[in-house]
């Protein structure tokens, strides 16, 4: 218990958000708004992983580093995935990812 | 109640419910705005929980980076004051969110719905009844005063993790030459150049469609005579 | 002259103790304290920016041979309170069809921010805000968070000016942060730390030793960061998004009254913030030989400040693109060369002996290395001008020529048509 705050409340904290962020990944029209849902669950899991470093392995430096990690690769997936967008929506005009269906069969 | 636990609440309210408006407001610059509220609640948890160097990296990478990439994207694909509306699958989305949510409280926490299977916790081999996920006092180790130390040596050991380190800082590259290369300003005759050769594909695709799943020599000769 | 050097240490010491006498030890106690600590701080920035104010508009009309505001008291003393009186009175507007909470948050989150930097800044050996042990690395964190409310302010007055202005805005903050941060880490890794106050205590004194500046050390990051920094406040010569005389004023057209007054105080908090910044972290902060350790800071931060002044009265504005051109393909290569020359320098000449015995390199004296490495960065800065100069030169000259070109030609169609 840090000052009075078990874990599972993070634990709990981290889940209500990455639930939230995932019911915006999928049910959602924009592909923005998508990313938006998908930088909702990346945090989620931040927290998550340092909720468990802090209260089970403080005094090891992997929590720290997976966290970073984490973040780096959420960076970089969202420029990427930015990027594509503003590309996607230059050739379709559109960005509703109900309507992008050139693959499939 | 201590002051942090008073902390906590506040922010779990302001972060989750920043984060509820993100995923059902309709205009998609309060989305961006809603989403920096939740990750200011984010790194005041960071704060929280004792790691301040990344409620700062937090600040910096987050809602000074991702944010402003965001609301860029927005003003370049002129959707803003249009709606955002609901998906056709979002009855679902909701029902699996929410399945989700109730499964991970049960398995996580001591909140218990009398269900039979919650005497045995060893779940995946690893015993939760933990003294600190059951929130008993007493066992918590402090975090040592070199940390960010450790933490940064770790990263630049090659024993370590500094190869996972050079390996990030390469797929940042990779992600931002591809970025700039994708999103690049396109000269006027190579958009006009794209926009004949995906018009080319389009028909074709059409021909093929109305033909017949076989693709015969005859579509092929009925496409040279255009 | 214990009392005069530590007059607001024992300030402090004094109000605490009359405090916890009053409440005792608890809870109560440490917040109002707390709360008193923060309005002193923000007390102390809002003077420096009223003060500033002024010396800035005298100091710049000297500078363009004019006299500035003289009427508002003697010498003009009481222009600030004029200036904040009329702010006041002036109708709180918000356009039409614009967002109420994001145009009015705005100011709010660009002033707030701003005034966030003076929480970790040391004003005196133990009179510090909060001694982050990731100070230096804070600061640049609130400065990028400043931006988000630029979009806010560009966004919210439903003014497609003011959109583009606050586009362009943050595309010159967001790019000069990175120049910002690649110079203060010569900084951080020679100390090994980044708390501010290990800074300056490395620069007082090196190694038990006396102390040197890392401005003597680290001349080009130091240079570098300072121009990053004035970058990054939105001062002349790099004004463009924001000066009068542009036809549309930026992201702040459509405020008026105390919403400008308040985007204008983060904007001269912002620059009195990068003064302070450069002045602890490459000036030595409140070390100095006689003075109280207070003055020192002051006069150091109002020192950086004059240089920014004296910039503004005299160099021209430089354009919106040659402004980001300068940035990525000068300040940030150079920055990453000076980080690089920095680190190779560090490891081949160590002046601690036990740092010597683990991973060898070459022993000497802590002044013949910083000595080593002011002079290497001296040598590369004059390298990269040089490079940037004849480039410069050849660039202009090809435009000459092509002028010249098109003169001729100009010249042989009139001869031809007469």
């Amino acid at each position: 218990m840090l000052n009075g705050i078990p874990l599972y409340w993070y634990l709990i904290v981290a889940a209500a958000m990455f639930c939230i962020g995932l019911y915006g990944a999928l049910a959602r029209t924009n592909a923005i708004a998508v990313l938006m849902g998908v930088e909702l669950m990346l945090n989620a899991v931040n927290i998550n992983l340092l909720a468990f470093w802090r209260y089970l392995t403080p005094e090891s430096p992997a929590g720290l580093a997976f966290a970073a990690f984490v973040f780096i690769v959420a960076a970089a997936e969202a420029a990427v995935g930015l990027a594509l967008i503003i590309s996607v929506y230059r050739n379709m005009n559109s960005i509703d990812p109900e309507k992008l269906d050139l693959m499939k069969l | 109640m201590t002051v942090a636990q008073i902390v906590f609440i506040l922010l779990t309210i302001v972060g989750l419910g920043a984060a509820f408006l993100v995923v059902t407001t309709r205009n998609l610059f309060h989305a961006a705005l809603y989403l920096i509220a939740s990750f200011f609640a984010v790194s005041g948890f960071y704060v929280l929980l004792e790691a301040g160097f990344f409620a700062a990296v937090q600040f910096l990478v987050y809602i000074g980076a991702i944010s402003i990439l965001f609301i860029f994207a927005t003003m370049l694909t002129r959707t803003v004051r249009g709606m955002v509306p609901r998906n056709s699958q979002w009855q679902a989305a909701l029902f699996i969110a929410v399945v989700l949510f109730v499964a991970m409280v049960v398995m996580f926490s001591p909140i218990s719905f009398s269900l039979p299977t919650r005497s045995d916790r060893t779940f995946g081999g690893v015993d939760w009844q933990f003294a600190e996920v059951l929130g008993k006092p007493g066992v918590l180790r402090s975090v040592p005063d070199s940390s960010i130390l450790d933490f940064g040596r770790a990263l630049s050991d090659l024993n370590q993790y500094g190869i996972a380190l050079l390996l990030s800082g390469v797929l940042l590259l990779i992600g931002m030459i591809g970025a700039i290369w994708v999103a690049r300003e396109r000269k006027p005759r190579e958009i006009l150049a794209e926009r004949a050769r995906m018009a080319a594909e389009e028909a074709s695709e059409a021909a093929r469609q109305s033909v017949g799943t076989k693709i015969p020599d005859v579509v092929v000769a009925h496409d040279s005579h255009h | 002259m214990d009392i005069i050097n530590n007059l607001v240490k024992n300030l402090g010491d004094g109000i605490a103790a009359g405090i916890y006498g009053a409440l005792g030890q608890g809870l109560a106690a440490d917040i109002l304290i707390m709360v008193i600590a923060a309005i002193a701080v923000f007390a102390v920035a809002s003077g420096g920016f009223a003060g500033l104010t002024y010396a800035e508009r005298k100091i710049v009309a000297r500078i363009q041979d004019r006299v500035g505001p003289n009427q508002a008291g003697p010498y003009g003393i009481l222009q600030p309170i004029a200036d904040a009186v009329k702010l006041f009175t002036k109708e709180d507007t918000t356009p039409a069809e614009a967002d109420f909470w994001v145009y009015n948050l705005a100011p709010i989150i660009v002033a707030v921010f701003a005034t966030l930097t003076f929480t970790v800044v040391p004003f005196a050996p133990g009179v510090v805000g909060t001694n982050l042990n990731i100070g230096a690395f804070y600061i640049i964190a609130i400065g990028s968070a400043s931006t988000i409310a630029i979009l806010m302010a560009g966004w919210g007055s439903n003014n497609k000016y003011s959109l583009l202005g606050a586009f362009r805005t943050v595309a010159q903050l967001v790019g000069y942060e990175v120049p910002m941060l690649l110079n203060m880490l010569p900084v951080i890794m020679l100390t090994g730390s980044m708390s501010l106050v290990d800074i300056i205590e490395r620069q007082a004194g090196w190694n038990g030793s006396w102390g040197l500046p890392f401005i003597v050390i680290l001349p080009l990051s130091g240079l570098a960061f300072l121009i990053s920094g004035i970058a990054e406040a939105g001062r002349s010569p790099f004004d463009l998004l924001e000066a009068e005389s542009e036809i549309v004023a930026g992201f702040h057209v459509e405020y008026s009254g105390m919403k400008f007054g308040l985007i204008m105080m983060g904007e001269y908090m912002n620059a009195l913030g990068v003064a302070v910044m450069f002045s602890v972290l490459f000036l030595g902060g409140y070390a100095g030989p006689i003075l109280p350790p207070y003055l020192w800071l002051v006069l150091k931060a109002f020192g950086v400040f004059l240089v920014l002044m004296w910039l503004r009265g005299t160099l021209p504005r430089v354009r919106i693109d040659q402004l980001l051109n300068m940035n990525w393909k000068f300040f940030v290569p150079l920055s990453v060369v000076n980080l690089i020359l920095v680190m190779i320098l560090g490891k081949v000449f160590v002046s601690d002996p036990a740092l010597f015995k683990a991973n060898g390199g070459i022993l000497i004296q802590p002044l013949a290395q910083a000595l080593i490495m002011g002079a290497s960065s001296f040598v590369l800065l004059m390298i990269a001008l040089a490079i940037v100069t004849r480039r410069v030169r050849k660039d202009r000259m090809a435009e000459a020529r092509i002028l010249l070109q098109r003169r001729e030609t100009n010249q042989q169609i009139a001869a031809s048509v007469h």
